[in-house]
């Protein structure tokens, strides 16, 4: 073997053994989702049962039965929560506009009103309402509906929030 | 239990037909598909009768037919037995069948025996991992699988109720819907196996091209392994249900079935099953078109510098995947603007050189973290060096120009992106590793192109080669 091509199996080897390195390393990283698949499928945990185990997805079942279809509602959240996108999932086909919690009580209202939405859902979260949920709590168009969960959900009449005035 | 198992049943028939489907069109659109390996078949099948499908299903859409089995499968499965039963697909399976009873058996060595347990873990892991959990991650629900649960429920490519990117393309939102069609109900966790068939399709077809270029079956199980546990992001796209996997197949299909066919290796017809792969690609994901246009530049910049026999020729032979390119693409744009869709969110507003510059430290970075990709792209470095001269004198070029040109690409992207300084690092690490898995694949190949001076016992060495895998090779150069 020619020096030149010494080298380069030595080059090769090297890199083959980091790459062993790197595959042990691998099965210790996804070493705790193998544990738990492991256990979940000892327990006949999986599936739909996954989801059962979450808070929010308990609330958008509930959903389910109170909003109809034909429905749309505005959700206020954080998008960047990643939560939104999931109560979205759960009640399609249903109509979804995000608004910001911080939203003004303005452009909640008239959002409601221009996009017919007969439901506003409010996630929960540390931080304290934002003024168009604090408007929403005291308006005669919202009802409260009780449902549990990570989360205020209002019935909303649409028709009573006559836009134009609110700012 | 029961129900379990009519699930599971109902599961594999769907996939069937989409093979079935995929099969047929294989057999028009290639005259001996026996010049193809049987891996190579499995996944080019599987890749043809995707794009079929759920271009059908947008068909049916425009035709205002609504989803159902009897319309989704019905006419296809029609066209696939009329093709069974034309004389070229009944000689496709007569000789499929004749080769299956002379197929030797594989010795396989320890080292294979390795790989091979390598890989069998990933999928013993990843394949659970996808079918028994939900579908949970962010692009998984926010865009793809919440598509597809929304065209189940309305029984159309319907998304006035929904605000998702409804510009992105769609095979796989109406792919995951027509198996919920399939499956009688919308259960988004046993769809999500069709994610790890795709990854194994994907490996199978490298391992089935890395013999054809010339590797041991030893070198090929081994670029085999190191593609699928290097780094976490491979794996970890097996089961969380995004486009990027299948993108990822798509290209390396497209870009292999072009390297052989500038390498006058290819078997008749691969030009037009090259074309169906960049359509597939096109329709996958917004990513898709430009990379597909890439596939072709890089091949036509291959064509020129090298200027081989009938280059011209050859150059105008290029609009045979041009225009698989346009069938891809052109459809659902037109879908697009006919339902006055928003097209492209991602508004470019100028060109800032300060993120070109940390787009680049990013890339390189992301190159060489372990996390993402192992040491695979280490190693391709290496082995372009070691090519030498090789490299911009024969085909390898048209691999490293779309390699390379995509890198670049990506930083110039980065450069244009539409995002705050606070939010650009966050924007790089939500796309970079997805970028390059598209891209993955297809630096495998150029690795094994680069290594295979160092495969201490090439293919055509009886007893170590393609033994067993590869029966016929058509090594004309006709489209």
């Amino acid at each position: 073997m020619t020096p030149a091509k010494t080298w380069r199996f030595w080059l090769v080897k090297l890199i083959l053994g980091l790459w062993g390195l790197q595959v042990l390393w691998l099965f210790w990283h996804f070493g705790p989702e193998a544990a738990d698949l492991a256990q979940r499928a000892a327990r006949g945990n999986l599936g739909n049962a996954i989801r059962q185990e979450e808070p929010l997805y308990r609330w958008a079942t509930a959903l389910q039965v109170v909003i109809p279809e034909s429905a749309a509602y505005v959700f206020l959240d954080d998008y960047a929560a990643g939560k939104e996108i999931e109560v979205r999932y759960y009640l399609t086909p249903r109509r979804h506009i995000l608004l910001s919690p911080e939203v003004p009580a303005g452009f909640l209202f008239y959002a409601l009103h221009q996009e017919h939405a007969a439901f506003l859902l409010i996630r929960e979260s540390p931080k304290p309402l934002g003024p168009g949920a604090q408007a929403a709590l005291h308006s005669p168009a919202f009802q409260p509906v009780k449902i549990p969960g990570p989360g205020l959900t209002f019935r909303v009449d649409h028709s009573r929030l006559r836009w134009g005035f609110y700012d | 239990m029961i129900d379990t198992g009519v699930t599971l049943l109902r599961l594999l028939l769907g996939l069937s037909a989409i093979f079935c489907l995929g099969y047929a069109l294989l057999t028009l659109l290639v005259p001996r598909p026996r010049d193809f390996t049987c891996l190579e078949r499995a996944a080019f099948s599987f890749g043809v009768g995707v794009l079929a499908l759920t271009l059908w299903m947008l068909a049916l859409t425009w035709g205002g037919a609504p989803f159902g089995l009897a319309w989704i499968l019905g006419p296809p499965l029609a066209l696939a037995a009329a093709l069974l039963l034309a004389p070229r697909g009944r000689r496709a399976i007569r000789e499929d069948r004749r080769a299956r009873r002379l197929r030797p058996r594989m010795a396989l060595s320890g080292w294979d025996w390795l790989f091979l347990g390598l890989l069998a873990m990933v999928f013993l892991f990843a394949l659970p991992r996808a079918a028994l959990y939900p579908m949970w991650a962010w692009d998984a629900v926010a865009t793809w699988g919440c598509k597809a649960r929304i065209f189940f429920d309305t029984k159309a490519l319907d998304l006035t109720c929904i605000d998702a990117h409804n510009y992105y393309p769609n095979l796989i939102p109406l792919l995951l819907s027509y198996l919920y069609f399939g499956l009688g109900q919308a259960n988004d966790y046993l769809v999500n196996a069709i994610f790890p068939l795709w990854g194994a399709l994907l490996l199978g077809l490298l391992f089935s091209l890395s013999t054809r270029l010339g590797l041991s079956r030893r070198f090929a199980l081994g670029l085999t392994a190191f593609l699928a546990l290097n780094g976490t992001v491979f794996i970890v796209h097996l089961y969380i249900a995004y486009a990027d996997l299948p993108l990822a197949f798509f290209t390396l299909g497209g870009a292999a079935l072009l390297y052989l066919w500038l390498a006058d290796a290819a078997p008749r017809g691969s030009l037009p099953l090259a074309a169906c792969f960049l359509a597939s690609m096109a329709w996958c994901k917004y990513e898709g078109p430009p990379l597909a246009a890439t596939l072709i530049l890089a091949a036509a910049l291959t064509l020129v510098w090298l200027r081989p026999a009938h280059w011209v020729r050859r150059l105008g032979q290029l609009t045979v995947p041009l225009a698989g390119l346009v069938v891809g693409y052109l459809p659902w744009r037109l879908f697009a603007m006919q339902q006055k869709l928003e097209i492209g969110a991602d508004h470019i507003q100028g060109f800032y050189p300060h993120q070109m510059v940390q787009g680049i430290y990013y890339l390189l970075a992301g190159l060489v973290e372990p996390f993402y990709f192992g040491f695979l792209w280490p190693a391709l470095a290496l082995a372009l060096v070691l090519a030498g001269k090789r490299l911009w004198r024969s085909p390898m070029l048209f691999l490293a120009l779309f390699v390379g040109g995509n890198l670049v690409a990506i930083i110039l992207a980065y450069a244009v992106a539409p995002t705050s300084a606070a939010e650009f690092p966050g924007y790089v690490r939500a796309t970079l590793d997805r970028l390059l898995l598209h891209l993955t694949p297809v630096a495998a190949l150029l690795l094994a192109l680069g290594l295979k001076d160092l495969d201490p016992s090439p293919a055509n060495d009886p007893g170590e080669g393609t033994q067993g895998l590869m029966v016929n090779s058509n090594l004309r150069p006709e489209i």
